[in-house]
């Protein structure tokens, strides 16, 4: 299909695994996206309040790509190891570029309140939005022991 | 995206530019009606962020008091020299009094056992409405009749089983052992003889206060448990020095002991 949408993470942690999940842009579905973080959250390790996070965070991501204009599914995909979760939530934009091509960092307030609550949340968090190319947030946290 | 104030862009410019000026001089003059007037103005975003921690078993109401302290301590602490939106910095500051407040009220167990109280119930209404639909409940159905989301109802089936509290009793195998312990004979207790150690320890170094008349009578009262009269006559002294002598030889060590 196209390239991953996450880069290998530097550096990286024992155990790495990365999972991918498309899923209708409704809200119905964001449901979906956080069982799915919390399953793959639950096996490098972290902790059940980790987890809350983790889930809120990408239900924030995933209505932050629900709302914006823009096109498609809302991909998500979760890299992690033994160290660390990195989670990329992304859709295309609205006459359908590829949310590869987002690269402007608007922060810190451009996706409203779930934003704020995003960063919050996570330990680095990138957000772009264009109207023609779409909207791609990039977050990590790393495994407090 | 929800925006703190109205959704319409100008106003929305006039608002912020508004709440800018609202700090300018709340920092300036400290004026209580000042900061009322901010707290009210972002009311809406503790009410955001409340909503999105209520699953974690607390209350919105509580959520929101809480949330509303940590909005407090962050106007109070809120620099406007530093150029930061007030969201930015506000944000970290109210989920943090929240999240104390899960930890406060013992959060790491309570989740859990949130679920697991799901996991049980689910179960037992699977049964039920087996019976009384006439087919297999679907998630839908459970979450219905539990008024829990669908979410919920999956993640309680899926993670229930992981949560179950072990019983202290439970047998603790290890490979080719044919012994069980349970995991009670791993809990520790207090080493009684330990404690002891410590007060033989203290006591000596407490009986160098006494003179050698003292230690003498102490050592034979309690070590030896020979009576007053016995010691007296040891000493050659009456039973009422004797007696003297060992109040003031306890009256020291207990002295001693208390600035220890």
């Amino acid at each position: 299909m196209r390239q991953p949408l996450i880069p290998d993470m530097p550096d990286a942690g024992r155990g790495r695994a990365a999972v991918g999940l498309r899923i209708p842009a409704l809200p119905e579905w964001v449901g979906v996206a956080r069982l799915a973080t919390a399953g793959i959250a639950s096996r490098s390790g972290f902790s059940i309040e980790d987890i809350e996070d983790l889930k809120l965070a990408v239900a924030e991501a995933c209505n932050c790509c629900i709302q914006n204009p823009g096109s498609g599914d809302v991909e998500i995909e979760c890299v992690v190891d033994d160290r660390a979760i990195a989670i990329t939530v992304q859709r295309a934009g609205a006459n359908g570029g590829g949310p590869q091509s987002v690269t402007n960092d608007i922060s810190p307030d451009a996706g409203g309140l779930g934003e704020f609550l995003i960063r919050a949340l996570m330990d680095d968090v990138t957000y772009a939005f264009d109207r023609a190319a779409g909207t791609k947030l990039v977050m990590t946290r790393s495994l407090r022991t | 995206m929800p925006r703190l104030a109205s959704e319409n862009g100008s106003d929305d410019r006039l608002d912020r530019e508004h709440v800018r000026q609202t700090f300018a001089a709340f920092v300036r003059d400290r004026d209580p009606g000042l900061r009322d007037e901010l707290v009210l103005a972002h009311v809406k975003l503790v009410r955001y962020l409340a909503v999105r921690f209520a699953n974690r078993g607390e209350s919105i109401e509580d959520l929101i008091q809480v949330g509303t302290v940590g909005l407090i301590k962050a106007i109070d602490r809120f620099d406007i020299e530093r150029g930061v939106e007030f969201t930015t910095y506000a944000t970290p500051t109210i989920v943090g009094e929240m999240k104390r407040h899960f930890r406060d009220k013992g959060w790491a167990v309570k989740v859990p056992r949130r679920l697991q109280e799901l996991n049980l119930a689910v179960n037992r209404a699977v049964e039920r409405l087996s019976i009384e639909l006439g087919r297999a409940a679907t998630v839908a159905d459970l979450a219905k009749e539990l008024g829990a989301s669908d979410e919920e109802i999956i993640e309680a089936q899926e993670l229930g089983q992981a949560y179950n509290l072990l019983s202290l009793d439970s047998e603790v195998t290890s490979d080719g052992d044919l012994k069980t312990a349970s995991l009670m004979d791993y809990v520790g207790t207090e080493d009684v003889e330990l404690r002891l150690l410590e007060d033989k320890a203290n006591l000596q170094r407490a009986f160098e206060v006494l003179d050698p008349r003292e230690r003498i009578i102490v050592y034979l009262r309690f070590y030896e448990n020979v009576s007053q009269a016995e010691i007296a006559s040891r000493l050659h002294v009456s039973q009422m020095h004797i007696s003297r002598l060992q109040a003031r030889a306890l009256e020291k060590l207990r002295r001693f002991l208390k600035v220890e």
